[in-house]
């Protein structure tokens, strides 16, 4: 199948969310917190100085885009990460890298060959 | 590497191309339609087509016709600042809507050109001023791709 094909199978709607949750610093930090291993929400928002219900919300967002789960464990809450939203994103990105380095080189073609006709 | 190169580094979607031609008639092959309807066709795709409104606030089309589908894209002119720079919103039939940003700039580089591609996913509705938390969520992602990979 052509790489190209597969441009109209994207769908933005998921990524929107993913991107949209990781253009904020102390949702990147919570992200990067559960990288090294799973927490408790309590755990969460004694490390940052900010007050439990903004961290919560934080919290909620990161959720909507499918970037962490979370577990309930009698009054615990136990959140863990989900990278599988982040791999997807970074198929877009390699998707429309190509798609632009391909378009680079037809662009690169036809300058070239226009010159070689005017001459 | 510097702090500003890396920071480009990181922001992934960005892609180069020097070309042997001036910044003016590479720049121009971005808004003139049979010029679009030449270079803008990938592999697999028979034919496309392309109308260009090239003013600021003025739209384009640019219909990719492959064997069995049809790829549309359009958006609308932000910056034309011809040979310098060029930006755009690109929005694509599985988009859904979602409004990507694509800035081309045209760098001097000897005798020919340098065409720099930077292309974004912005959330809907972004406005300007959200670009720089954007840039920096790009970097972020890459690095816990590669973390997670």
């Amino acid at each position: 199948m052509p790489i190209f094909t597969l441009m109209g199978e994207y769908k933005s709607a998921g990524l929107d969310g993913v991107f949209n949750a990781l253009g904020d610093p102390t949702r990147r930090a919570i992200l990067a917190r559960l990288q090294e291993s799973d927490a408790r929400v309590t755990d969460i928002a004694g490390a940052f100085p900010i007050s439990l219900n903004s961290v919560s919300k934080h919290i909620r967002m990161l959720e909507r885009a499918g970037l962490l789960q979370r577990s309930v464990h009698g009054r615990d809450h136990v959140l863990s990460l989900n990278a599988a939203p982040l791999a997807e994103a970074s198929a877009w990105i390699e998707h429309y890298r190509t798609f632009w380095e391909d378009r680079l080189a037809a662009l690169e073609t036809y300058i070239l060959d226009k010159k070689r006709k005017r001459k | 590497m510097n702090a500003a190169a890396k920071a480009t580094a990181t922001t992934a979607l960005v892609v180069r191309r020097t070309i042997a031609a001036s910044a003016e008639e590479i720049f121009d092959a971005w808004l003139d339609p049979a010029a679009l309807a030449i270079w803008m066709r990938p592999t697999g795709i028979r034919r496309t087509s392309a109308k260009t409104d090239a003013r600021v606030g003025g739209g384009y089309e640019i219909i990719m016709q492959g064997d069995e589908k049809t790829y549309p894209h359009h958006g609308v002119y932000r910056v034309i600042d011809r040979p310098r720079r060029l930006v755009f919103t690109w929005i694509s039939n599985g988009t859904e809507g979602g409004e990507t940003l694509v800035t081309v700039d045209f760098l001097p580089a000897g005798q020919g050109t340098e065409v720099v591609v930077t292309h974004a996913q912005l959330p809907a509705g972004a406005h300007e001023s959200h670009d720089k938390g954007w840039t920096s969520g790009l970097a972020r992602l890459a690095e816990f791709s590669a973390g997670n990979a």
